[in-house]
């Protein structure tokens, strides 16, 4: 006979147990962060480049997220918990990246990653972010491939792309100045999949591209593309140089006076790119999300809030990079609270589709999350450089500003397959 | 075959261009045998100091600064091109101090402590002047644009070039025909010999990193103009300055010049007709001419050729 006594308390005291355990171990193999007491800080991991070719712009992107950080944790924080923030460098360098995402995730706890400029890094955050369903806000990298074929279910951009840029203003273009295009790209994922929508556009509206010339990232010196331009003679130059390669060609381009001589589209033109240049590197049409000057209700005690911020920083307004960097991070901390948990699923639902009006954005038009590619449909201006400045900082003079359907990059519709929600590993922060 | 020669001058420029940023470079690693990794940080700091004065910025609104605001810029222009590399050559000798310590040590600690120079000048510019794009401005008789055979070049290019060429001559002559020249390539071929003759190689030493600091800042006074000025654009010149010197043969002025006219050749060459090879084109330029003479253009005979 055995000795063993089954008892109703021992057989609970092992069920419970086992039940404990199953919690923790599986098989829920997806659960990375388990549920934190709810007194904890929620931690914002912020991916913005501090140094390489978008180091300028990183900083302000990050300026924009510590702001709206800031403003939420002096209203009280989100779900009665305070917000902390880390940041890492991630060098402008896709691989610096990775291994950024995937330290800020294992090793920093953050439930929640802001950040990008460059392309290359924003879709190699992504992917780690993916991994661990991990949401990731992909401020102002804006290569259509972000919410096209290389789009996921945690991320969520925030940025105009090169389609809707260039959509923008190639129209215009053809019609005012001819339709011989000549396009300088930067010889990178942005440059490529701005330069590729630009070419559709072309095409679509009767126009064509007599040659690109592809210009590696890091180059200083624009005089060979500049005289094969020149020898050239196209109509229109549609040009998606970046960062300092772009601040660069600005300055030679003036210094040989081709600004008036040839019509030049940049695309878009980041403030922190161009903010200092003389108005004379400012020429050519170009596009932005958002401008200072913009006569709608709320700029203006948005500029003063930045100014009292940062009143040392150089920048004295705030651009188009800390706009998108504050507008993401707030908008991420309002899906939190509609929320009501840090759960990634439930937040990534509250953001997916969500309508926010045009006084929330301080732009002419309302956006939306679109809820299939994950990026923002928003206005988008078209903008040159101001001949005749109110002020010092006044330096664009806003030409047009489209409704976010006229320039829906449609092609992303049909690229990006996000993950199902099955697929996204789930978790609280 | 015409349409070449517009990129063919492009290419010299280029290259002159390339010599001039290389030049102090060259003269330091051939002298006292360390890589200056703060070559490019001190190009920085060079043109900064040069932004400020040209600008008046030293000065603020007080009445030497009113006075110096009235004067044409082509003085405070031609005062800045000096002032700028007089006071990076002062922080070039400060580092050189710091750099004593690593003498008769493994190469390393040298390198590791020019590459912390470099991070911490880069930051310390930052402080300074902030992070945002600045602009040096040069007199307009300089600035501008000119036509030949049809196309627009850079007057200011043209300028810089011949700048180079200026600079690379007196450098030259200095190295060449002074007795002070004589010393600093006695000190590079022995520096045993030379103590022993009585010279102080401390402070021979003292002032060739001087010396080198303010070449350094020259090139990036010249450069500001047409690369544009951000904390950070040290790190654009020390990577083609150190392929050069490597090319040229480490320690030769003129291999250094010939190298750097290569350079800018192929880069500009390529850059017209197949410019996403352009940045890559040094580089497979350098891997030729290795493969050929692994000493470089001119550099001198290892004793173990014998």
């Amino acid at each position: 006979m055995s000795n063993s006594k089954f008892t109703r308390r021992g057989v609970l005291r092992t069920v419970a147990a086992a039940g404990g355990l199953t919690a923790f171990y599986g098989p829920w193999h997806h659960n990375r962060v388990y549920a934190q007491a709810t007194d904890k800080p929620i931690r914002i991991g912020l991916t913005s480049d501090a140094s390489g070719q978008y180091a300028n712009s990183g900083a302000s992107d990050r300026r924009g997220m510590l702001m709206a950080v800031a403003e939420a944790n002096a209203a009280g924080g989100v779900l009665g918990r305070q917000i902390e923030t880390t940041h890492l460098d991630t060098e402008t360098t896709a691989a610096t990246g990775s291994r950024v995402a995937e330290r800020m995730i294992t090793r920093e706890e953050c439930g929640f990653l802001v950040g990008a400029v460059s392309s290359g890094v924003a879709n190699a955050i992504s992917q780690v972010a993916q991994r661990y369903g991990v949401i990731y806000l992909n401020t102002n990298s804006s290569s259509p491939t972000e919410s096209g074929e290389n789009c996921h279910r945690v991320k969520f951009v925030w940025d105009g792309n090169g389609a809707n840029f260039s959509k923008a203003s190639i129209k215009n273009s053809i019609d005012a100045y001819g339709g011989d295009f000549m396009l300088l790209t930067n010889d990178y994922v942005w440059g490529h999949d701005t330069a590729r929508a630009t070419r559709a556009l072309i095409d679509q509206y009767g126009g064509s591209v007599s040659d690109e010339i592809l210009v590696p990232q890091g180059t200083r010196d624009f005089t060979a593309a500049l005289l094969k331009i020149q020898q050239a003679n196209p109509n229109v130059v549609a040009a998606a140089v970046g960062g300092d390669d772009q601040i660069a060609l600005r300055q030679q381009v003036a210094q040989l006076g081709m600004g008036d001589k040839i019509a030049w589209i940049n695309n878009q033109q980041d403030w922190p790119d161009i903010y200092g240049l003389p108005a004379d590197n400012l020429f050519g049409v170009f596009g932005t999300t958002w401008y200072y000057k913009l006569d709608l209700p709320g700029v203006k005690d948005f500029v003063g809030r930045y100014q009292a911020m940062y009143p040392e920083t150089s920048m004295r307004v705030p651009g188009n990079v800390f706009y998108n960097g504050y507008m993401a991070t707030k908008n991420l901390i309002s899906a939190i609270e509609r929320a009501g948990t840090t759960n990634n699923i439930a937040v990534i639902k509250q953001l997916e589709g969500h309508v926010m009006s045009a006084e929330s954005r301080m732009q002419h038009h309302d956006a939306v999350i679109d809820p299939n590619t994950h990026q923002v449909q928003q206005s988008i201006y078209l903008a040159t450089g101001n001949t005749a400045p109110t002020e010092e900082d006044d330096i664009f003079k806003i030409l047009t500003s489209s409704a976010p359907e006229d320039v829906r990059d449609e092609d992303s519709l049909g690229s990006c397959k996000l993950e199902s929600y099955d697929d996204t590993p789930t978790f609280d922060a | 075959m015409i349409e070449l020669i517009p990129h063919i001058l492009n290419g010299l420029t280029l290259g002159l261009l390339f010599a001039l940023i290389a030049l102090g470079f060259t003269l330091i690693v051939g002298v006292m045998e360390v890589i200056n990794l703060a070559h490019g940080a001190l190009f920085a700091l060079g043109a900064y100091f040069a932004m400020t004065t040209i600008g008046g910025g030293w000065f603020g609104s007080s009445a030497f600064g009113v006075w110096w605001g009235d004067l044409p810029i082509a003085t405070r222009y031609a005062i800045g091109v000096v002032v700028g590399p007089f006071l990076a050559a002062f922080a070039g000798m400060v580092l050189e101090l710091c750099l004593r310590p690593t003498y008769g040590k493994p190469q390393l600690y040298g390198l590791l402590l020019t590459f912390g120079a470099a991070l911490v000048i880069e930051e310390l510019i930052r402080l300074a002047w902030g992070t945002g794009e600045q602009s040096l401005t040069v007199p307009r008789a300089i600035n501008g644009a000119f036509f030949m055979g049809g196309l627009i070049f850079s007057t200011y290019k043209f300028f810089a070039a011949g700048f180079a060429i200026l600079a690379i001559g007196l450098v030259w002559l200095f190295l060449e025909r002074t007795p002070y020249g004589a010393t600093i390539k006695a000190g590079a071929h022995d520096s045993e010999m030379v103590r022993a003759l009585g010279y102080d190689l401390s402070k021979l030493r003292l002032l060739v990193f001087g010396f080198g600091a303010a070449l350094a800042a020259l090139a990036g006074v010249v450069m500001a103009p047409i690369w544009g000025l951000r904390p950070h654009i040290g790190v654009d010149v020390i990577i083609p300055a150190f392929l050069i010197i490597v090319m040229g043969g480490v320690g030769s002025f003129w291999g250094a010049v010939i190298a750097a006219i290569l350079v800018g050749l192929s880069v500009g060459i390529t850059g017209a007709y197949a410019p996403a090879w352009s940045m890559l084109s040094m580089y497979l330029l350098l891997i030729a001419i290795l493969g050929f003479r692994a000493r470089g253009l001119l550099g001198r005979k290892s004793a173990l050729e014998n």
